[in-house]
């Protein structure tokens, strides 16, 4: 049985392989080589492992952190610290506990303590920070580097000050950096492949849309900065141990620079691309150096001391990248995803069987009542009341449907029970229970998903992964959510598209994944806001028609929101009409229909005398 | 009390030179939505542009690093950030972040990577008294500079219309667009605007320091950004208090801090944003609706 796979074999044995074969190909050309080539090869190493921490929290995230290189340099300092020969130490650091002190411990064991440090250093840094916007942690990171360097540069007695620490035993070698980073890439790649992971990757593809399947975006966020900064700190204490020196400018600025560039040009959401990124650029960079220092270009061409050329070599490379080439060399793909294309058909084999039942909710019924329930919900924007005391009853297994012309209030309305939006005055209770001021998170883990008016696809995740994120988003494990994915792609008819790429579908394809993506939550609830607007009308009839036959197998509550009067009178036994912020009717259809003040305010005249024709 | 006011003086002073730097950091973010790194490059460089001047009169020094200025930062925005201006925030901050290694690398191979002294006139390194308190004159031309600046960009914004096309793209950039607006010609002019202000804070810091070093853009950028972050994205006057604030306590922290904590005094300062996100996550003056909208 294939299921449970988002990946095939294949795919997954090659976007492993290939990254380690670069890890091994450099350690191979630095071990043949002179002292002075393998310690290059050895730093190469080392990079590659904090731009591999890099990606964990950048490439997933699609959030840029200039902080990394902080964790780097803490990282450095603890395992130089840990390992500093006692005399040495006395010397440097005389204010040092002399526990550290006299530790002088072993290379493995100083690099999983600083390690260990680091995780916990990012943890407690990033829990202000992770809350806040996309904008503010790319600078409020920086200042945490600035944060760092400042207290490694004046805490003289302990860090050895801007002078710095010298005399750390030299124990990185290439062998160990390699063992290192081949470890590094397997994580990375683990963490990208896990649920988290995924959920992750959710909140960089769409972060409303992820909000709205379940996903906190703070607490993924704060896990991978926290995974972020132990890979961060092994790369650090490793070139720590490399070097044998280390000043407060080692991992500052420049390295900042020089290390997003490489995972920027190989293509940040790909662990592939943080390989190639660091080897490529390291190797012009290296390049640029040799010349730098005045040097005989093809044994002709003779060239003076430039100092800067590297670092602009480096800034030219960054520019140009983001200019031309923003997803970088592997187009932000994984090395077992690049021959394929984006539609990766080959791939289709990972959907194996129906799995029956993986779609049936899988939470136990509640003790209160069955009911969402919203009463007395009034919202103003400004001077503009755009509801005024609407009351809302939806049970569970009912289909509700709400109309109302535009600018009644329905989309706001939605907003109001999935919890995007306080409402200033009345209540929501999910089952007899009060959910006012819940997140959209918590409420989709409580069993409350909705779908937007426009698609939110997650355009770099596949069909599957898409739909399979819906579940891990309420909690549901891995494995698990892929069952529960396929079966609804299955019963949704997308079977064929599962390894498509979400952004290369087409419009009314990706209106249907929204729907799939939110089933796949296991609600007891669904908000379905407007799903056929923008489609055509075959389009909308179909998706209606696709609707028509899940939603009674799906057995949970579905509000359909729609200006189409003939879709919901299809779908819907019970339907709501709202008009300026008031509820003017909820019946059957056929009462609606015959309700005079209805007719006026928002069918038209023009509706009756379709009716009637 | 003498001591207070003397503090509480230059604390002023140094909060006004912070908020022409996040005023010229947020002049492009409003109409473009980009951070610009490359911020501090246009400092660093028109401040070389008072050493590479030197022999001339102060005055047409200043008018050098003025020209300056707006010429790099247009010419940025021309070679650089035009080609990104669609890309997302974080795209256009790494590019951003690209052009201020390049600038400030060329200055370290072209000129030398370390400090160069720059003579400045007599008159601003001495005080004046007023009433017991001395106050050096660097300090009433930075808050005189400062004072003018504003107006000037008062005047730009809300006087011309020039001024009104920006506020238009500030707050709708497409929809000005639509409008007749022409895109190119605001953000060239928004840079121009960022660029002179970056000159003015180039000649301030030279006259304080009286040297120029490839790495000096570096701080006061962070410190614009900072600011912003403070402040709240993209609102000018967000951006003036956030600077100012940061400024008087980045002031006070040097005047009051315990002499075994100074050292530590960047520390403390670069601390206060997360101080205050924890408490305000987008900012003092920030939308509490920051989120994304449905």
């Amino acid at each position: 049985m294939s299921s449970g796979r988002l990946h095939s074999p294949a795919l997954i044995a090659v976007s492993l392989l290939v990254p380690l074969a670069l890890v091994a190909l450099t350690m191979a050309v630095g071990a043949n080589g002179t002292p002075a080539l393998q310690g290059t090869v050895t730093t190469i190493l080392c990079n590659l492992i904090i731009v591999l921490g890099l990606q964990v929290f950048i490439g997933n995230s699609g959030v840029y952190s200039f902080g990394q290189l902080g964790f780097a340099s803490a990282g450095a300092y603890v395992a130089a610290l840990l390992t500093l020969p006692a005399t040495f130490a006395a010397l440097q650091t005389p204010a040092l506990p002399h526990l550290v002190a006299s530790a002088q411990l072993g290379p493995l064991l100083s690099t999983l303590i600083a390690a260990a440090a680091c995780g916990v250093l990012a943890a407690v840094v990033g829990l202000p920070l992770m809350r806040t916007s996309t904008l503010a942690i790319p600078i409020s990171t920086f200042a945490f580097l600035i944060v760092i360097y400042n207290v490694l540069a004046n805490w003289d007695r302990i860090s050895g000050g801007s002078s710095g620490l010298v005399s750390i035993p030299r124990t990185t070698g290439i062998a160990s950096a390699g063992l290192w980073a081949g470890a590094a890439v397997v994580a990375a790649l683990a963490f990208k492949w896990s649920a988290r992971g995924y959920r992750l990757q959710a909140t960089r593809e769409d972060e409303v849309a992820a909000r709205s399947l379940g996903i906190g975006v703070t607490r993924e966020r704060l896990i991978a900065f926290a995974l972020s900064g132990v890979l961060c700190g092994i790369g650090g204490a490793l070139a720590a141990h490399q070097s044998g020196v280390l000043i407060p400018t080692t991992f500052y600025f420049g390295a900042t620079v020089t290390t997003v560039t490489m995972l920027v040009v190989g293509g940040a959401r790909s662990v592939f691309g943080a390989v190639l990124g660091t080897i490529t650029v390291s190797t012009v960079n290296e390049v640029l150096r040799n010349v730098e220092g005045g040097a005989h270009l093809l044994g002709v061409v003779s060239v003076g001391r430039t100092p800067g050329l590297a670092a602009i070599g480096v800034g030219l490379i960054l520019l140009a990248t983001m200019i031309a080439m923003p997803d970088g060399l592997t187009g932000g793909r994984e090395a077992g995803g690049l021959s394929r294309g984006p539609r990766l058909r080959a791939m289709r084999p990972i959907l194996g069987s129906t799995t029956n039942g993986a779609v049936e909710p899988a939470r136990a019924e509640p003790a209160g009542g069955s009911a969402l329930c919203a009463e007395g919900v009034s919202v103003a924007f400004g001077g503009l009341r755009v509801l005024r005391g609407v009351d809302l009853t939806l049970r569970r297994g009912e289909a509700l449907g709400l109309i109302g012309p535009n600018g009644a209030g329905k989309t706001t309305l939605v907003n109001v029970l999935s919890g995007f939006l306080t409402p200033d005055t009345g209540a929501v209770s999910l089952d007899g229970v009060d959910v006012g001021g819940r997140s959209p998170a918590r409420l989709a883990r409580a069993g409350l998903t909705r779908t937007f008016q426009a698609a939110l696809p997650f355009p770099h995740l596949s069909v599957l992964e898409s739909v399979a994120v819906g579940a891990m988003g309420v909690g549901v494990g891995r494995r698990q959510a892929v069952a529960v994915a396929t079966g609804v792609l299955d019963r949704l008819g997308m079977r064929e598209q599962a390894a498509s790429r979400a952004g290369s579908l087409p419009p009314a394809s990706q209106r249907l994944l929204g729907v799939a993506r939110a089933l796949a939550t296991g609600p007891r609830y669904l908000l379905l806001d407007e799903p056929a607007a923008g489609l055509s009308e075959i389009e909308g009839e179909e998706l209606v028609a696709i609707l028509r036959g899940v939603l009674e197998d799906f057995g949970c509550g579905v509000l359909l929101i729609e200006h189409e009067m003939s879709v919901v009178m299809s779908l819907c036994p019970q339907v709501q009409v709202i008009d300026d912020g008031v509820t003017l009717r909820v019946g059957s259809p056929a009462e609606v229909q015959a309700d005079p003040a209805v007719v006026e305010a928002y069918l038209g005249s023009s509706y009756l005398a379709a009716a009637s024709a | 009390m003498t001591e207070l006011v003397q503090n509480l003086i230059d604390a002023v002073a140094l909060g006004s030179l912070y908020a022409l730097i996040a005023l010229g950091v947020t002049v492009i973010y409003t109409v473009m939505g980009m951070m610009n790194f490359a911020h501090g490059e246009f400092i660093m460089l028109s401040a070389y542009a008072l050493y590479v001047l030197a022999g001339l009169p102060f005055a047409v020094a200043v008018g050098g690093a003025l020209v300056t200025g707006v010429l790099i930062a247009i010419a940025a925005e021309r070679v650089a950030f035009r080609p990104v201006r669609k890309a997302d925030l974080s795209a256009q901050l790494v590019t951003s972040l690209a052009v201020a290694t390049i600038l400030q690398n060329i200055v370290m191979g072209a000129v030398d990577a370390r400090p160069k002294s720059v003579a400045t006139p007599g008159f601003i390194s001495e005080s004046t008294q007023l009433g017991g308190v001395s106050v050096p004159n660097l300090e009433f031309l930075t808050l005189g500079l400062t004072a003018v600046v504003l107006a000037c960009l008062g005047w730009l914004l809300y006087r011309t219309r020039a001024g009104l096309a920006m506020r238009a793209a500030a707050e709708n950039f497409e929809m000005a667009r639509l409008l007749g607006v022409q895109a190119d010609r605001v953000i060239a002019l928004s840079f121009a605007v960022s660029g002179a202000l970056a000159a003015a804070v180039g000649v301030l810091l030279v006259m304080q320091t009286g040297q120029v070093s490839p790495t000096m853009g570096l701080t006061p950028v962070l410190v614009g950004f900072v600011a912003v972050t403070i402040g709240g994205f993209g609102r000018m006057f967000g951006a003036v208090l956030g600077g100012l604030l940061l400024g008087v306590i980045a002031s006070l922290l040097g005047a009051y801090l315990p002499e075994s904590l100074l050292p530590f005094r960047d520390a403390f300062v670069f601390s206060l944003p997360v101080a205050i996100l924890i408490v305000r996550p987008h900012g003092l003056l920030g939308a509490a609706t920051g989120e994304a909208r449905v």
